[in-house]
């Protein structure tokens, strides 16, 4: 259905533009995705393909470290934003402040990361020197914590507005009705909202997974003496170069979201046809 | 209020603990401000305080509170303010070729596409964003190089005969990285603003056969400029700060506003980098502070009203 006054040969050009953008903006990282599974890497005059790359970085200690560390992080900051999200939603229905608040909530996209990050690591030295001058303890170290908190700053964001979203589209009248009949705030929440939320929740679960796992800028600035996944590899990168193992390092943080983002699709497509 | 109803004036039943904490005036209602504090307390904060840490006085390896412009001197003083017009330029660049590219998406999604497909042909913006930023910038490397893909094709159609070897580590490579990097986000605000604007005024538009320049002008663009407006500032403030841009795709010096500020901080000039970082925080504000008197930008945040 294109609008009336429109030939279909425009309306076909127009979808075509569109998805050639789509395809121009993923090119890139199919590109050395393909790459990566060439033997004999890139520029090569023949393609033979292996996933002989892929196996020499699990045999690699510090990369099977660094993976280790990046699922950790990625596991506790989705354990602490998705119900943040949740709560943030929750109190944007409540507040008279909405405006202030929403922006407050968005604005970690508007500012540069670097930006972000630099604040926050001068924030967490200078909170570390004052809370051990009070107590003696160095609280606020660059550590696990003061990576988390930075990707948290920039997760929350995407989940408070996936689960708003999905939040906008239950009927309150069923927490209404839920209260009449003798429910609590929690109950009526937890028993009639948010199964029906669930699939929002999901899927901020999800994004903030990939988020988090993709996470470079904020993470190198403020995690302790140890490196994520995506860290080690710009290092790595800008050390060695392009080297095929660059290019399989890239291509498994590319599968990893890829695959994500396919569990979410069919999650959503299963639950449509179900 | 419903409680007091349901024990019907009779002595009310011991409450467990649970109850009593997620009762409608009991303290499990802290636990909804937990995001506001959160987001006070470790981004609003820091941000704000970099405006306090920018005048103190730079020691060794620290700082210490004092007040001095020195970090200001030092950054208007030097090449420093130069790569900073620099990259203001071509974050300028960005944004124009972002919207050329970008805008007319969001116009024929909103206008031409069925109703109920709309979000998803939006959304399909998403996917290239899901990809660890990282490795898009560095995957532009093998595609925009002397024997990439790009100059591959062509030289196999037989446009230009040797590889143009300007398409990396060059000025022009980091503009091609932000584009990529930031396009989506004019597709989203362009259609976000769009998205409250009813059917019939694009049919009236169609009816009284005004031509799609008359259309675009008077119409459209007024209609959607807070959204134009939000997507140029977001481009614009992360193509000046986002460091990855000129470090993996700019050639050599390539520096925009973040590469000072990683490099200040890597050479322990804690105040530098924090008065950057507050320029960079000010002109945001100032840039949303503008547009939001131009455009009132809440209109943006209709949906979720």
């Amino acid at each position: 259905m294109s609008h009336d006054y429109e030939s279909r040969w425009v309306y076909r050009a127009k979808w075509t533009y569109l998805l050639s953008v789509v395809g121009v903006l993923m090119l890139p990282v199919l590109y050395t995705l393909w790459i990566s599974f060439n033997a004999n890497g890139f520029g090569a005059a023949e393609y033979d393909f292996t996933v002989f790359w892929y196996v020499e970085l699990f045999k690699n200690a510090e990369i099977r470290t660094s993976l280790a560390w990046t699922v950790l992080i990625a596991a506790i900051v989705v354990a602490i934003t998705v119900p943040m999200g949740v709560m943030a939603a929750k109190f944007y229905q409540r507040t008279r402040f909405k405006v202030p608040f929403v922006f407050l909530m968005l604005s970690p996209l508007f500012v540069p990361a670097d930006v972000t990050a630099a604040a926050l690591l001068v924030y967490f030295k200078n909170l570390n020197r004052l809370v051990e001058g009070l107590i003696g303890v160095e609280l606020f170290d660059l550590s696990l914590w003061t990576a988390v908190a930075g990707q948290i700053t920039w997760c929350l964001p995407y989940a408070f507005v996936v689960i708003l979203v999905t939040m906008g589209r239950f009927r309150p009248e069923q927490t209404e009705a839920a209260r009449t009949c003798g429910a609590d705030a929690w109950q009526a929440f937890w028993q009639v909202e948010f199964p029906q939320i669930r699939p929002g929740v999901f899927s901020a679960g999800a994004f903030v997974t990939i988020l988090s796992f993709n996470e470079y800028v904020r993470t190198n600035f403020l995690k302790g003496g140890f490196d994520t996944f995506p860290t080690y590899l710009v290092s790595y990168m800008l050390n060695t170069g392009m080297t095929p193992e660059v290019y399989a390092m890239a291509g498994l943080v590319s599968l990893v979201s890829m695959a994500a983002i396919g569990l979410v699709l069919v999650v959503a497509l299963r639950r449509r046809i179900g | 209020m419903f409680r007091s109803f349901n024990a019907g004036g009779t002595a009310p039943a011991r409450r467990s603990l649970w109850q009593v904490i997620v009762d409608d005036h009991g303290p499990g209602r802290i636990v909804l401000w937990i995001p506001l504090v959160f987001m006070v307390a470790f981004f609003l904060i820091p941000l704000a305080l970099t405006l306090v840490w920018s005048v103190f006085e730079r020691t060794m390896f620290w700082m210490e509170p004092g007040f001095t412009l020195a970090a200001y001197q030092d950054f208007f003083g030097s090449g420093r303010v130069d790569s900073f017009l620099n990259s203001v330029k071509s974050a300028a660049v960005t944004v124009a070729v972002a919207f050329i590219l970008g805008f007319p998406i969001a116009v024929f999604v909103r206008r031409s596409v069925p109703a109920h497909a709309q979000h998803q042909a939006v959304l399909l913006f998403i996917l290239p964003f899901m990809i660890s930023e990282v490795i898009r910038l560095f995957a532009l490397r093998p595609v925009l190089g002397r024997n990439g893909i790009v100059n591959d094709l062509l030289m196999s159609i037989g446009l230009v005969d040797e590889p143009i070897s300007a398409l990396l580590f060059t000025p022009t490579s980091v503009v091609i990285g932000e584009v990529l990097s930031f396009l989506p986000f004019m597709v989203f605000c362009g259609f976000l603003a769009m998205e409250a604007v009813p059917d019939y005024v694009f049919e009236l538009c169609d009816d009284i056969g005004s031509g799609l320049v008359v259309t675009l002008r008077r119409v459209i663009i007024p209609l959607a400029a807070p959204g134009i407006f939000a997507a140029a500032i977001f481009i614009f403030v992360n193509s000046l700060g986002l460091f990855l841009v000129p470090d993996l795709l700019g050639g050599p010096g390539a520096a925009n506003a973040g590469t000072l500020v990683v490099n200040a901080i890597a050479a322990l000039d804690f105040p530098l980098a924090m008065a950057i970082a507050a320029i960079m925080v000010t002109m945001m504000v100032a840039l949303l502070l503008i547009g939001h008197w131009l455009f009132d930008l809440t209109k943006l945040l209709e949906p979720f009203r």
